[in-house]
């Protein structure tokens, strides 16, 4: 029995593991701080899984349990990154989908979103991911009005790095 | 456009550049050793808990008992004994159900809210260790001062105002030393979560 949920976890695991990853590019800024937010997701999500009762999609329920162990359970503490690691180990723009001027916004925003703190990275991540207002208050526990709110701040807050 | 629209409109690629663990790499990682925040605060909460019963096991030898017959308070010692065995009882069973109620599947907010009451249920048992500690250390001062010929006689000229006095400073420094101790060790693995939780909170006002 036991062999056979580790195994339906993993697939499930598998399936899904874009979100981890995602959520380790944002939270991290080197290659094994990356693997290691990712194990320590995985370890947490497996210890969660049994109170998993399939009444949630398992990637509403990953996204919840992925980001609280960022922002909450992850002990190790932030390294201060240097400009060139951010670069180096952030996310990549596909140059010729765009022109100079966007591709230029586009690294300027990803550079700025990395800088943000935990909760409002996590806001911007589920917006990004297509996550309406009562989805984003549910995982993180905050009313919708106060989940928009705080949006609302954070998009300015880009906005002014953009145009800067 | 938003600018927000235009990163999401970017968000899809990302996917592409993102590292992929095959399900023999998942299944290795489901066999090592969380190193979460939660679990640590659970190491050192019960090496707190276990704390005042070691010391209890530790000092409780015939030597001990025979001095404290000596300075007459044997039956106090024993009253003192039994109520904190009780009380220590008490914690560990609130702490065990509150530890129960964590889980990381639930809001960001109630995750941090639960953690922090798990925390706090160990730091008032510390209060109480600190707090009981430094009663009976300065009850235990004086009845040896009183009671042991050798001490009183010499301290005839000093009066009692002194030696309560200069106890009750030694006690009161070395309790503040030990709760700063442990105050800086809190404060250190709790650093990020408060940041987050006074983050979360703050939006309601």
């Amino acid at each position: 029995m036991k062999k056979e949920t580790e195994h339906t976890f993993v697939k499930l695991l598998e399936e899904h593991q874009n979100i981890v990853h995602k959520i380790c590019r944002m939270y991290t800024y080197d290659q094994d701080s990356h693997y290691d937010l990712f194990q320590e997701i995985t370890i947490q999500l497996w210890k969660a899984y049994p109170k998993f009762r399939g009444d949630a999609k398992f990637s509403t329920w990953m996204y919840r349990v992925a980001l609280n162990t960022a922002i909450t359970l992850y002990r190790k503490s932030k390294r201060k990154p240097q400009t060139q690691d951010i670069e180096q180990f952030s996310f990549k723009i596909k140059a010729e989908e765009y022109d100079d001027t966007t591709e230029q916004q586009l690294k300027i925003m990803y550079a700025a979103i990395k800088e943000l703190n935990d909760i409002d990275k996590a806001l911007v991540f589920l917006y990004l991911e297509g996550k309406n207002y009562s989805e984003i208050s549910e995982t993180l526990g905050i009313s919708e009005v106060n989940a928009r709110v705080k949006m609302n701040r954070v998009k300015k807050k880009l906005k002014d790095i953009l145009s800067a | 456009m938003d600018e927000l629209d235009l990163l999401r409109k970017d968000w899809k690629n990302q996917e592409e550049n993102l590292p992929h663990f095959k399900a023999e790499q998942l299944y290795k990682m489901l066999l090592k050793k969380s190193s979460s925040i939660v679990k640590w605060i659970f190491i050192i909460s019960l090496i707190e808990l276990s704390f005042g019963i070691l010391m209890n096991i530790l000092f409780m030898d015939d030597q001990f008992w025979k001095e404290v017959d000596t300075i007459h308070l044997k039956t106090a010692t024993i009253v003192i004994y039994i109520i904190s065995y009780i009380i220590t009882g008490a914690f560990i069973v609130i702490f065990y159900k509150r530890y129960r109620k964590i889980s990381a599947a639930d809001s960001s907010f109630h995750l941090m809210k639960n953690i922090l009451k798990t925390r706090r249920v160990v730091k008032y048992y510390i209060i109480y260790i600190l707090a009981s500690s430094g009663i009976t250390m300065m009850l235990f001062y004086i009845y040896t001062l009183k009671y042991t010929p050798a001490i009183s006689q010499n301290l005839e000229d000093t009066s009692w105002f002194t030696i309560i006095g200069i106890g009750l400073i030694c006690i009161l420094v070395l309790l503040l030393f030990l709760w700063g101790v442990y105050s800086l060790l809190y404060g250190i693995l709790l650093k990020k979560l408060l940041r987050n939780y006074k983050e979360l909170k703050n939006l309601d006002f």
